[in-house]
């Protein structure tokens, strides 16, 4: 027993703490690793709607695995849930393996994200977590792909897991995994899924458990300690930097409404103000707190230090404040199906406040809206039932200096890839008939948004369906300094027969044969007046087809002798 | 006088290096030379004649001549390949630019996004569509392409790219306007997809297209004026050039494809430590290549290097990068080299690189400037390094210099200097621990199963600390380490990937499919090499499947053996990628399994060098000793060191940690309580302690 006492000293070596710290890392990188290349919908294995994590023994978030920045917060808040829930002494054992999908049990965001989630044992006792979260294709609910415009209750979302075992001593329990599949309309896909997330929490277990062993479980909890120390350290330097005082701002929203942000920035404390917002909705554009939470983390570490690690001590200084029963704070049983677009409101708002008093640190704004585009059907050529959820790209803001980037993946997502039109043809049954950059107006600027996408999917047989919710469909990207807000996010529906439809919202609309979807996404807002644009950079708008010679003169006052960008 | 002049030549960024072998055919022995001269950008073949004559080699008596360049990955990132023309499918001219929309540096909202290679003005687009199962939905228009065609030549377009959607599954369309684009403009330089890669997605298919003609001429007038030039210098044996996937080829092969050159450098090296461990009887090795500014490994198993199509060039945290999708060795490669940087960050932090000193101003220990301290000085200062001896005792070591860089690292840390060069090496280490866990771990192997082949200028200083780290039993260091590389091209043999896209149920009826699509590919490499006047008995052929379970999307490579394709060999087919599946990732599914791809690998020896071993004169190492020193091993604190002239070893000789070795290019550092002894062929063995024995 010796041994083991000594292991428990804590070290005062740097080096060793952050040998683990990188350790710790490339962890959180192999379970991403593991859960990228295993999983079986095209969400989870191209676009990477998917996170890992790994959290101390209370569930404070230390380290995450690449994915969408907007779930790097996510999975602490699943963690402190079980905490509490299995609080008792040997309700959690080596082995085990949790799940919860539910915003009211940890879970942040829909049900349609799984979280998964073990402990790390070392010397009898948890010394931290792992956990990963992925947005599976379908959960049950009334409508396919879970997700529908319809829903008015969260019962009608699909299955809920608030917070169970689903692996006890490693033995997985067979009733909780039947229910979880039964319940879905594409059970071999969930399965698949479930068990890449089981695999890819217990290689990061197993990991940790190495160092642990290897340094001692009081240095490998003095490492993850001194590490979140590290990122409130850099926050509150960076911080300091920010102007200080309170800054608000008011926005229409496409439906009519007004959302309200007041941003106070002090000498330690970022404070988010999100109370005097609208009630909860009745359709499932609600959120939860956590979930405007992690939208505040996300501006608040972009605005700090975007570069270093991220994790529970990077956010220690800021302060939300919600009102239960609003739409950034909903009460239980309202829906939230769509709460990323509500999240992505909350961040673009907090975006926009901001960046009229910091355009150095914050560009115009983006096409800012996810874009889920729901299509399923059968596939034609083998008979199989195929289900499309894709967000879709867009444009970017511009800034002093910097054309906005064309064709980028909204804020929320991050090391997502879009599906190539080859393996959608292959996988799904429909054809990509284009997918170019969006030449509409909008976003002109001294320095332009940049293009979103038009894309047309042609479907390839009947008894198809569509559910789509954008959100910056009326009210485009804004603009700053003079420059032109950017242009709308929607999509036009092209029917073989029948009148074009144009809409941001529908649920489970029928299509057929040759119908045409075409997705069509924003140009980013520009920066500063028109007028002062590089005549230069017009010309090489104007040569690569980006803008007409004629619209050159008009909005940036250049002549150009013709199209193919030759100055007079 | 039946003497062979082996010859290889390995142009670096800084360096061409040159390796002769001379053997005697009847006894096999061999006398062995290196030489090494400054590389001649951007006439890089003038090095490659210097370095030839530096060393005595006259071309008109050499048989076998490998070449490996870095002339395609400068050109890549130094951006001076040329103005190129973008020929795609209708609809499709901005998938260049749209990319794949990720941003790997998500927090960051000022991300730039990498420039495309071409404008969106010389992307165009040509009517004509084929479905993923290579069936015409309409026909291809080639009605504006002479239009197209005037509008490049007005730009100025040095290179035509071609790639068009589903090319892979039927390439027709692709020909035909590549046949009428040669037509019309016979001068230019023109590559179509379907000639570099048959595997789906058009975004990486397109990139590579794209970049494999922006070298195109670049690579075809330097091996033009290589080939010439040895002509000219009465040259009459065989000229192979390295290739990212391990093998050579010749000239005429890799003009045409020049993007296969991409990582050659990288790749010999891997392929050497494959054939050495063949050679010593390790089949399965962890390979290591320190060199100034990065690290690179790989994993071989089984004597087999793992060959990939989905690398990418200007890929880094902060950048998506440029995807290229031709056959590439699988390796990991890190910006930690002796030359990298020793930092302290904002808030407190040590970290290594990946910013490097480079050549210049280099480590502070060159004296040429350098401020900050490397790895490599944190080496000197530890005493690992001979400060006597620094770079073979070509340069005099500032230790001043070296001093005062060291010490302001320790003074943001508020620790000594020696904890601060002991916290680099450390820290240091742990970076290259990390990506040898990519390589290893990661994937489901054990590094305990493997042995360290570590090679490159820096590659001996760490690789007894990894070993111990990673619980590596045994590290080998390969004579003439620093030019290992070069070996390793040596040792190559002409070699062809093919990868094609073909998505199948894996099940008893689709056998005849499989064992065609197979068929097919082997017969096209077949039919390549014979027109090439090489004949069939010489090739040999390797299958791989790459299977998935149904609704999968990333696939997993299975080697085939054991002859054709039948319906009653698919369950063992099936069985064996479950098998390697679970491996990887711990589990099994009962999922029905799909092919979605084949990979066949075309070999041809070409007469390549044969080793011989030598046998042991029984002299005791400690001839070989040049002294004792103090050797600061970090975690196994301050040593009184055996110092051994690298020059001096023999094989049979052995001898017992701490020690070092020195090398006029690299030095060997052995840990307390490890072994090493030399064998036949001049490698240095390292067993390595285990933790108790350390104590």
């Amino acid at each position: 027993m010796t041994a083991k006492t000594a292991k428990t000293t804590m070290t005062n070596d740097p080096i060793t703490l952050e040998i683990i710290q990188n350790s710790l890392q490339s962890a959180a990188d192999e379970m991403f690793a593991a859960m990228k290349k295993t999983a079986m919908s095209s969400i989870i294995y191209e676009v990477l709607d998917m996170g890992t994590g790994i959290t101390d023994a209370k569930g404070e978030i230390a380290c995450s695995g690449a994915g969408i920045p907007a779930f790097v917060g996510v999975l602490d808040k699943a963690v402190t849930v079980i905490v509490e829930k299995f609080a008792a002494p040997g309700a959690v054992e080596p082995g085990d393996v949790f799940v919860t999908n539910d915003p009211y049990y940890g879970g942040v965001t829909h049900l349609n994200d799984i979280v998964v989630v073990m402990p790390v044992f070392a010397e009898g006792r948890i010394i931290a977590w792992t956990a990963n979260i992925a947005h599976n294709s379908d959960v049950g609910g009334m409508a396919p792909g879970s997700l529908t415009g319809e829903a008015t209750e969260i019962f009608q979302e699909g299955l809920r897991l608030p917070a169970v075992k689903m692996i006890a001593r490693g033995e997985p329990i067979q009733p909780v995994l039947e229910i979880i599949t039964v319940n879905s309309r594409m059970p071999d896909v969930l399965e698949g899924d479930v068990w890449a997330a089981i695999a890819s929490v217990r290689i990061g277990t197993a990991r940790l458990e190495e160092i642990a062993e290897k340094y001692g479980a009081a240095t490998f909890e003095q490492a993850m300690a001194a590490f979140m120390d590290y990122g409130e350290r850099v926050s509150r330097t960076e911080l300091a930097k920010l102007p200080r005082g309170t800054f608000a701002l008011t926005e229409e929203q496409d439906d009519g409404q007004l959302f309200n942000v007041s941003i106070t920035i002090g000498e330690d404390e970022f404070v988010v103000d999100l109370r005097d917002n609208p009630d909860q909705a009745s359709g499932p554009v609600n959120t939860s707190r956590d979930g405007v939470m992690v939208a505040a983390q996300m501006i608040f570490k972009s605005l700090t230090d975007p570069y270093s690690p991220c994790n529970a001590g990077s956010f220690r200084p800021i302060r939300l404040l919600t009102r239960e029963g609003s739409v950034f704070h909903a009460k239980e049983p309202a829906p939230v199906g769509f709460y990323y677009e509500i999240d992505l409101r909350a961040y673009d708002v907090m975006w926009r406040c901001l960046a009229q008093h910091m355009p150095e640190r914050l560009a115009a704004g983006h096409f800012a809206s996810v874009c889920g585009t729901f299509i399923g059907g059968i596939h034609p050529d083998t008979g199989r039932q195929y289900t499309i959820i894709e967000p879709q790209l867009g444009g970017w803001g511009g800034r002093e200096g910097i054309d906005g980037n064309n064709a980028m993946f909204c804020g929320f997502h991050g090391e997502t890839f879009n599906c190539p039109a080859e393996i959608n043809e292959a996988r799904n049954g429909l054809y990509v008939d284009q997918m170019a950059l969006n030449l509409e107006p909008g976003g002109e600027g001294a320095f332009t948004g940049g293009r979103g996408i038009v894309m047309d999917y042609r479907v390839r047989a009947d008894d198809g369906y569509l559910t789509v919710g954008y959100t910056r469909s009326k009210h485009p990207a804004w603009a700053l300094d003079g420059g032109n807000e950017g242009s709308p996010n929607y999509v036009e529906f092209i029917p073989r027969e029948g009148e074009r439809q144009r809409f941001a919202f529908v649920s489970g609309l029928k299509t057929r044969k040759d119908d045409v979807i075409r997705v069509v996404t924003g140009n980013g807002g520009g920066f500063g007046d028109p007028g002062r644009r590089e005549p230069e950079r017009v010309r090489r708008d104007v040569s690569n087809g980006l803008i007409s010679a004629e619209r050159a003169r008009e909005v940036y006052g250049v002549t150009i002798d013709s199209d193919d960008g030759r100055t007079a | 006088m039946a003497r062979t002049i082996r010859v290889a030549t390995d142009v670096g960024g800084t360096f061409t290096d040159l390796l002769v072998f001379e053997t005697d055919e009847a006894t096999g022995e061999a006398s062995v030379r290196t030489a090494k001269t400054d590389t001649t950008s951007p006439r890089y073949e003038e090095g490659v004649f210097d370095v030839m004559a530096k060393a005595g080699v006259a071309a008109d008596a050499v048989g076998f001549l490998a070449h490996g360049t870095t002339v395609v990955i400068n050109a890549l990132t130094e951006r001076t390949g040329v103005s190129v023309g973008l020929v795609t499918t209708e609809g499709f001219r901005d998938t260049l630019e749209i990319a794949r929309g990720n941003r790997p540096d998500f927090f960051n909202l000022h991300y730039e996004k990498p420039e495309p290679f071409v404008p969106r003005r010389l992307r165009r687009e040509l009517p004509g569509r084929m479905d993923y199962h290579g069936n015409e939905l309409r026909p291809l228009d080639l009605a504006p392409l002479p239009g197209i065609v005037a509008d490049f030549r007005a730009e100025g377009v040095e290179a035509v790219a071609i790639c068009f959607l589903h090319a892979y599954a039927n390439p027709a369309h692709e020909q035909a306007a590549l046949a009428t684009l040669e037509r019309l403009w016979p001068e230019v330089s023109a590559i179509s997809s379907h000639q570099i890669t048959r595997e789906w997605r058009e975004y990486e298919r397109t990139s590579t297209t794209v970049l494999s003609a922006y070298v195109q001429p670049v690579a075809e007038r330097y091996l033009q004026r290589l080939d010439a030039g040895l002509a000219a210098r009465d040259f009459a044996g065989g000229l192979y050039i390295m290739q990212s996937n391990c093998g050579v080829d010749s000239v005429d092969t890799v003009s045409r494809v020049p993007i296969t050159m991409v990582e050659s450098g990288p790749a010999s090296g891997v392929w050497g430590a494959a054939e050495l461990g063949r050679l010593i009887g390790e089949p399965n090795v962890l390979a290591l290549d320190i060199g100034g500014t990065t690290a690179k490994c790989s994993l071989i198993e089984d004597a087999r290097v793992r060959i990939k199509t989905d690398y990418w060039i200007g890929r880094t945290r902060a950048s998506a990068g440029y995807p290229i999708m031709v056959p590439v060795v699988d390796l990991v490669e890190i910006g930690n080299g002796g030359g990298s940087i020793a930092w302290v960050d904002d808030y407190g932090k040590l970290r290594v690189g990946p910013r490097s000193a480079g050549a210049v101003p280099g480590p502070a220990a060159y004296g040429r400037g350098g401020t900050e301290a490397t790895t490599t000085d944190a080496n000197l200062w530890l005493g690992r390094i001979n400060r006597d001896y620094f770079c073979g005792g070509e340069v005099e070591a500032d230790m001043d210099a070296v001093e005062k860089a060291i010490e302001a690292v320790g003074a943001r840390l508020g620790v000594d200097a020696d904890e601060a060069a002991r916290g680099i090496v450390r820290i240091a280490n742990n970076n290259m621990v990390n990506a040898l866990k990519l390589v290893s771990v990661n994937r489901g192997f054990d590094p305990r199963d493997f042995t360290l082949i570590a090679f490159g200028g820096g590659g001996a200083m760490h690789a007894a600390a990894l070993a111990q780290e990673l619980g590596v039993a045994k590290v080998v260091v390969p004579a003439d380490a620093s030019v290992f590389s070069a070996w390793g091209m040596m040792m190559s043999d002409l070699r062809r990937d093919d990868v094609l896209t073909l998505l199948v149920d894996l099940n008893a009826e689709n056998a005849d499919a499989i064992e065609a699509a197979f068929g097919e590919t082997e017969e096209r490499a077949r039919a390549r090499f014979a027109a090439e006047g090489i004949e069939a008995s010489a090739v040999t052929l390797a299958r791989f499947g790459r299977f998935r379970y149904q609704n999968q999307e990333h696939t997993t490579e299975v080697p085939l053996e054991g002859g054709p394709v039948t319906a009653d060999r698919i369950a063992a087919i099936e069985a064996a990628f479950h098998e390697t599946y679970e491996r990887e990732y711990t589990y099994r599914l009962a999922a029905p399994v799909e092919m979605v791809g084949l990979h066949v690998v075309a070999r041809v020896e070409i007469g390549k060098l044969a080793m011989t071993r030598r046998t042991a004169t029984g002299r005791p190492a400690g001839e070989a000793q040049k002294g004792v020193r103090t050797v600061d091993y970090a975690l196994e604190g301050l040593r009184e060191a055996a110092i051994y002239d690298g020059a001096g070893l023999e094989p049979g000789m052995a001898f017992a940690g701490p020690a070092i070795v020195e090398d006029s290019g690299t030095t060997v550092v052995v840990h307390p309580g490890s072994r090493a002894e030399v064998d036949g062929f001049g490698n240095i063995h390292i067993h390595i302690a285990n933790r108790a024995e350390r104590q």
